[in-house]
């Protein structure tokens, strides 16, 4: 049965304000950032390295920022700034032109403010992160079917499993938090947009000037880092790392643009009666993960810049030989690289535990717990970094303390567990497809999270650092757990998004498909590494064989139900069974406006009297 | 009372169930895990073993209730029929349960960390215990200089003239290695004796072991460090100390 929705198109007219805004959208941005990239990379050229005296780097980094300043030029990110400056500050029809007013599907390529725009924009960021880190998964996977280097060379290889690892954790660290702190928390809390709608397009199109940079370093290929990007390495591989730094340089800039305004948004931007308490769970997960990034990132744009300067201006903040230490460089990536897990993880709990809420049609169970579990986590993950570096021999004195703070985090990720598993208590489990997500979850971030407190031993971790055993428990945390809360959340908001559900049979085929490629993929990595095999190996001696052919097969599996999500998805956006505002009847407010929903999401700001959890109890 | 009844049913089921699990994943532990590791040639690596075993026992009952609850919750709880479920009961928490879980997930975790902590204070443990026994002029019977580079490794036995690509080491000696590189990060990594760590250039970092049972076990690099990585390794050759000797005494003299 095929439907139309005509609500979803658009009715009236198009406003006449926007100015030079009419002009620019996602293809003039692509030309104007190729183009300031080429003026940067031509000038730089001329004057520091036409004689070949090896200024390569600085050339590089030079035409990945002329990129980036005009791709945002090019998509209209400047301009009403540009305007304010000259004196003709935008009047209400620009805003309305920018909010993207009566536009329909045309406004998805241009600099919008609207934040359910920003929303599908960053689910198809999203979407383009995980195939393009998908590809590379698979093509690290296919190498290791047979011993021996039979796809690609280890120079290709590295180069894949550097950026694999750097672009699943930007897709992921958006996967949530982009799409649904963006779509869903403003209505959540009672606004009609974020607090800085402006500020929420440019993280977005910051995010997008950042990806070709990511995957134009893997164009030029010989990175031999690692996601980790360990000194002194990472001083020594060729110009794809300036490419890959700048990359990141890029994107902190857009998570800390984005953290801000998902804070302010929630402290300033709520309804009246939408007290701190009443706040669902999903929007307390965002605001704890937006704070942990303000922390953590910062970390991120500091290692990539020393680096970067170690690389251009002959600083030796990470060379041995010239007074500097690779720890430092380690340490630093870890101060952000701990806190970055729970930045991932936290809003991908906090979607499971809406959704649990919905479809178990009870309260969440201790809200108090939820949230205390949330912050707790939050403030444990600064303090527990050096557990990376156990085994690198900086500090080993230190060594206790880190095992003492860090076997700590399972106590609050404990509680993340009870309240989940109370609120499914004595429930009415409606089993519809997010439902699947969540026991997918639950089953595996038990195993992810177990195996990483055999790692946060010290006896232990000196036999399991650095080997497959590592791969297989993160990648439980990171596949297993995060990217099914990722999908089990796009399952449960897809119809408020898109006025349909996503195709039922479609979604559970794909739920299975990876809920059993997961199990078989990362069980036999966990035997790989148990048996000793390192981490990063491009080629294994035949004691491996067997495990790592299931491996591959099991990543087959995988790849198979993330593309029959993505036929789902996309069939399902214009074809799908259409479903009502509110096809969950769930009491939060996003379900309470109508789908599509309307610009500035209501029509009169509604008065909150009580939390969403009142399943079970007089009205 | 029936919600009591309910109630009381529904504890006994998830505790059969619970038990059932916890018995699987305990055999699992006690047995999978020891099966799946390499052959222990130092005590460090058979208490590392040691280790994992008794933390996936301890897991077993914890991963046990969560499974026991998803399988009851998609099993009895489940809403059969179209259409929206009714509304469950609005439990809005349980101090008791929560209080219970609690100290429970805390005593579980200062086992671990008690466990952990004593087997890394403990005489056998590699890493904290070496580099304080280095910086205290060291008490092994014998040292050995790993250096590092891309991609292989190479050692010399202080006090001798002895450098070699494979690693020999006497049975039953207490043996510390200073580890360096001479370009990138490398991990130096005795597989089969649960000992690890890092060769950074410029600087020297230590960490120790006994070897307890004569044979060949493998070196492997677990840091990346470009092309070859993956082929960074050689051999350990455990012998007795008459072999060692005999092995000493027969490498060239180099310049």
């Amino acid at each position: 049965m095929t439907t139309t929705l005509e609500h979803f198109t658009p009715v009236g007219a198009v406003p006449a304000g926007g100015g030079l805004h009419r002009r620019l959208n996602f293809f003039t941005a692509l030309i104007s950032g190729g183009l300031f990239a080429f003026i940067a990379w031509a000038l730089s050229h001329h004057f520091l390295n036409s004689d070949g005296s090896g200024f390569s780097d600085q050339v590089t980094v030079l035409a990945s920022i002329g990129w980036v300043l005009g791709f945002e030029l090019g998509i209209g990110a400047l301009t009403p700034i540009g305007r304010w400056i000259i004196g003709k500050d935008q009047v209400h029809d620009d805003e309305l032109y920018l909010a993207g007013k009566n536009m329909g599907v045309r406004r998805h390529w241009k600099y919008c403010t609207d934040h359910k725009v920003v929303g599908v924009q960053y689910i198809v960021v999203t979407a383009i992160l995980l195939g393009a880190g998908g590809i590379l998964a698979m093509g690290i996977r296919t190498n290791l079917m047979t011993p021996g280097l039979h796809f690609v060379n280890q120079q290709v290889y590295n180069s894949f499993l550097s950026v694999h690892g750097m672009v699943m954790i930007l897709a992921l660290i958006v996967a949530v938090a982009g799409p649904w702190a963006n779509f869903v928390v403003p209505i959540m809390v009672g606004a009609r947009d974020m607090a800085f709608p402006r500020l929420n397009a440019l993280s977005l199109w910051t995010l997008v000037a950042a990806i070709p940079l990511l995957l134009g370093s893997l164009a030029i290929g010989g990175l031999d880092m690692g996601w980790v990007t360990q000194a002194p390495i990472s001083e020594q591989t060729g110009v794809g790392f300036d490419l890959f730094a700048m990359s990141i340089v890029t994107f902190t800039i857009s998570t800390t643009v984005a953290g801000i305004n998902t804070i302010c948004t929630v402290m300033t931007m709520r309804t009246k009666g939408m007290n701190l308490e009443r706040l669902p769970i999903f929007v307390w997960a965002s605001v704890v993960a937006a704070a942990l990034g303000l922390y953590a990132f910062p970390f991120f744009l500091v290692v990539m810049s020393l680096n970067l300067a170690d690389r251009m201006v002959g600083t030796s903040f990470f060379v041995a030989s010239q007074g500097g230490t690779g720890w430092l460089q380690e340490n630093l990536f870890w101060l952000m690289g701990h806190p970055e897990v729970y930045v991932i993880l936290i809003p991908a709990v906090g979607a499971l535990m809406e959704i649990t809420t919905v479809f178990a049609r009870k309260p969440l169970f201790s809200y108090r717990t939820a949230l205390g579990s949330m912050v707790s986590l939050a403030g444990l993950s600064a303090l527990v970094w050096a557990h990376h570096m156990f085994t690198t021999g900086w500090a080993p004195s230190l060594g206790g303390p880190f095992m003492v703070t860090t076997e700590m985090i399972s106590i609050p990720t404990g509680l993340m567990f009870l309240v989940i598993l109370g609120t499914l208590w004595r429930g009415n489990i409606w089993m519809r497809l997010p439902m699947y997500w969540v026991f997918g979850f639950l089953f595996n971030f038990i195993i992810g999270g177990v195996t990483g407190i055999y790692l946060s031993d010290i006896p232990v971790d000196n036999q399991m650092h650095g080997t497959m055993f590592v791969v297989a428990h993160f990648h439980y945390v990171f596949v297993g757990s995060v990217l099914f809360g990722a999908i089990g959340a796009l399952c449960f908001w897809y119809p408020k998004v898109t006025g349909r559900f996503l195709d039922e049979r479609l979604g559970k085929l794909s739920f299975w498909l990876v809920f059993v490629g997961v199990q078989v993929t990362f069980l036999s990595m966990f035997v790989s590494g148990l048996r000793g095999m390192s981490r990063r190996y491009s080629s294994y001696e035949m004691i491996f064989e067997h495990t790592n052919l299931v491996s591959t097969m099991g990543a087959y599996t995988i790849m198979a139900g993330m593309l029959v999500l993505l036929g789902a998805v996309i069939t399902s956006w214009t074809g799908g069974e259409p479903s009502g505002p509110n096809p969950w009847k769930s009491k939060t407010l996003e379900w309470l406006v109508p789908t599509p929903v309307p610009l500035e999401n209501f029509e009169v700001l509604p008065v909150i009297t009580s939390d969403p959890y009142t399943y079970g109890e007089a009205q | 009372m029936t919600n009591q009844n309910d109630n009381k049913k529904h504890h006994r089921d998830i505790f059969i169930v619970w038990a059932l699990l916890t018995v699987i994943g305990v055999l699992v532990g006690l047995y999978a895990t020891p099966w799946l590791m390499p052959k222990s040639a130092s005590h460090t690596m058979s208490m590392g073993i040691l280790t994992m075993v008794i933390f996936t026992v301890a897991a077993a009952p914890v991963a046990a209730l969560v499974y026991a609850v998803c399988l009851y919750a998609l099993t009895i709880w489940r809403h059969r029929g179209e259409g929206v479920p009714a509304d469950g009961p609005a439990i809005r928490g349980n101090g008791p349960a929560t209080v219970l879980w609690l100290v429970g997930s805390t005593v579980l975790t200062l086992f671990l960390l008690i466990w952990g902590l004593g087997l890394l204070g403990s005489d056998q443990s590699a890493g904290a215990k070496a580099s304080i026994e280095a910086a205290n002029g060291g008490s092994a019977e014998i040292t050995v200089d790993v250096t590092a580079q891309q991609w292989l490794w190479s050692f010399s036995y202080p006090g001798t003239h002895v450098k070699s690509l494979d690693l020999y080491l006497p049975v039953n000696k207490d043996v510390e290695f200073n580890v360096t590189s001479k370009d990138v990060v490398h991990g130096f990594w005795i597989v089969q004796m649960g000992i690890k760590v890092n060769a950074n250039p410029g600087v020297i970092t230590t960490t120790s072991v006994t070897p307890d049972k004569i044979g060949t076990y493998t070196i492997r690099c677990t840091e990346i460090c470009g092309l070859d990585h993956a082929f960074m390794m050689t051999k350990v050759h455990v012998v007795s100390e008459a072999d060692f000797q005999k092995w000493l005494a027969s490498q060239p003299t180099r310049i």
